[in-house]
């Protein structure tokens, strides 16, 4: 299900990183926080998802990520089906979600060499790697010391770094730079950026912070009540709400969802 | 075949042990407290022909075998525990490593911790004069009995710690199992016992079997048929408490 796309005049072929079709997901408590999702996001596409709270951002994160099922519907990460093949997926995609997975008790060389080795990186690549790490994430003083004993916005630095340690071809951040400083911030958004151009890795993002998404992403859907009310660019998201006057995705956010309430 | 990932998660569950090993420990203590104090209390009636020609030292080391276990299993999954509370489950559910050996995991590291104290009580109670019949048939004999026996225990306390979702709950296996020292042949002979009841009970008791196999092994004073009734039964609750343990797998909240 890999879809090609040729534009004029310059020839651009684009293939389908992630297809869903259709995804349900009704929790037993009868919410539905899944209603018909369907979307297509491209190879090396930066694409931000979102949404008010409890609008099924997570939900569809844990869906793609192969941590929660979905009840109906299907989809493929990089033309691979979730059912029967969820190990290659896991080495094909990085994981940073809300809250910090992390070992209190272990290191933070430890963890990251650990968690490349689990993905099968050998022991001294898997160090090497881990130095790189640390070195971007600027953990170099914090190296020794046990995950538990970090304050919030280094935990969340080793969170973001751990998910990277295998060089993912897909990234799902799931509002990654909660409780990071402006600088540590502005230093992971630089990562990912570069990842996301130089070696053309897909990155999804749900993010409560609009401007990070208007700066760093191209795509973008809206969902709201389980159901996508809007897929497309953001330029065209901000066309959309406001043909007459360009708005920050903030201000055009604000305006569709203060519309769609009312309605 | 195991890979290299499941290899890593089952050195990283041994690491912790070693590094928090409270549970084998008491186990071990609980063990050696049984060894050398009723040996020193009540050895005496070791000199009973029912107690054969070891005297009461042999007889009474299989319960330091089976006890050990016991502990240890109270203790059972608090690797797995410990990574459910901090979320690390989830990171780790997310590598490519086979989503069951996240649960294995933790469970043989706990069996092998209990067989690791299970060498070390061998050594010691041959070194305070238990009488190993076959020579080193005997002390393999010994450790397969006890690797079937933790390998049950920790099995089922961890199936349970994973359903409650609380690392207390592992200890309700050994409260359970407790009982059934004292309906079996534990502290004397089936020759010994004169409630009628007692004895038509310990022989529907698993531990009977399990402590009468070990006897076998050691100063001979019970039957083959003994051992191999343990080996049967104990690897058929080992596989049963493995598969328990598993199927609680998809309860744990990602």
């Amino acid at each position: 299900m890999r879809l090609l796309y040729f534009c004029h005049p310059i020839i651009l072929i684009m293939i389908s990183e992630i297809i869903i079709g259709n995804v349900c997901k009704k929790y037993p408590n009868g919410i539905e926080a899944l209603k018909d999702v369907s979307l297509e996001i491209f190879k090396g596409q930066f694409f931000t998802l979102l949404g008010p709270n409890g609008a099924g951002k997570s939900t569809l994160v844990r869906i793609l990520t192969t941590l929660a099922r979905k009840d109906s519907g299907h989809f493929l990460i990089a033309g691979l089906d979730p059912e029967t093949d969820y190990r290659k997926i896991q080495k094909l995609i990085g994981v940073a979600l809300q809250d910090n997975e992390i070992d209190p008790a272990g290191t933070v060389e430890n963890l990251l060499i650990f968690q490349a080795r689990l993905f099968g990186i050998s022991a001294k690549d898997a160090t090497q790697k881990a130095g790189v790490l640390i070195e971007l994430f600027e953990l170099g003083n914090e190296c020794r010391k046990k995950a538990g004993e970090l304050s919030g916005g280094n935990k969340r630095r080793l969170h973001c770094a751990l998910a990277l340690v295998h060089k993912p071809q897909v990234l799902f951040l799931d509002e990654p730079t909660v409780g990071m400083d402006p600088l540590a911030r502005a230093n992971f958004w630089e990562i990912i950026t570069q990842m996301n151009q130089t070696e053309n890795v897909t990155v999804f993002l749900t993010t409560q912070y609009l401007e990070e998404a208007d700066r760093y992403a191209s795509n973008m859907a809206l969902i709201n009540e389980g159901k996508i009310c809007y897929n497309g660019t953001i330029a065209g998201f901000k066309k959309m709400v406001n043909p007459d006057r360009t708005l920050s995705l903030d201000d055009a956010y604000l305006k569709y969802i203060k519309t769609n309430h009312r309605q | 075949m195991i890979n290299s990932a499941s290899f890593l998660l089952i050195k990283r569950c041994i690491v912790k042990l070693i590094k928090q090993p409270a549970s084998p420990l008491t186990g071990f203590g609980m063990s050696l407290f049984f060894l050398l104090v009723y040996n020193a209390g009540i050895g005496g009636i070791g000199d009973l022909e029912a107690f054969g020609n070891a005297g009461y030292l042999s007889f009474v080391f299989p319960i330091t075998i089976i006890s050990l276990a016991m502990g240890s299993s109270a203790g059972a999954g608090q690797t797995l525990n410990a990574d459910m509370q901090s979320g690390y489950f989830k990171r780790l559910y997310l590598s490519p490593a086979p989503r069951t050996i996240l649960v294995l995991a933790p469970i043989i590291a706990d069996t092998l911790s209990s067989l690791f104290f299970s060498m070390l009580l061998i050594a010691i109670g041959a070194a305070f004069g238990v009488v190993f019949k076959f020579g080193l048939l005997s002390v393999l004999g010994v450790l397969l009995l006890s690797f079937l026996w933790s390998l049950t225990l920790c099995g089922f306390s961890s199936g349970v710690m994973i359903r409650t979702g609380q690392h207390q709950s592992a200890s309700i296996v050994t409260n359970a199992v407790f009982p059934l020292l004292f309906l079996s042949t534990t502290f004397l002979p089936r020759e010994l016992m004169q409630a009628k009841w007692l004895l038509a009970v310990s022989w529907a008791n698993p531990v009977t079997y399990v402590l009468e196999g070990n006897r076998y092994l050691l100063a001979g004073t019970s039957s083959a048929v003994f051992f191999y009734l343990a080996v049967l039964i104990l690897g058929v609750t080992s596989v049963l408490s493995v598969i328990y343990a598993l199927s609680g797998a998809g309860k744990i909240k990602v």
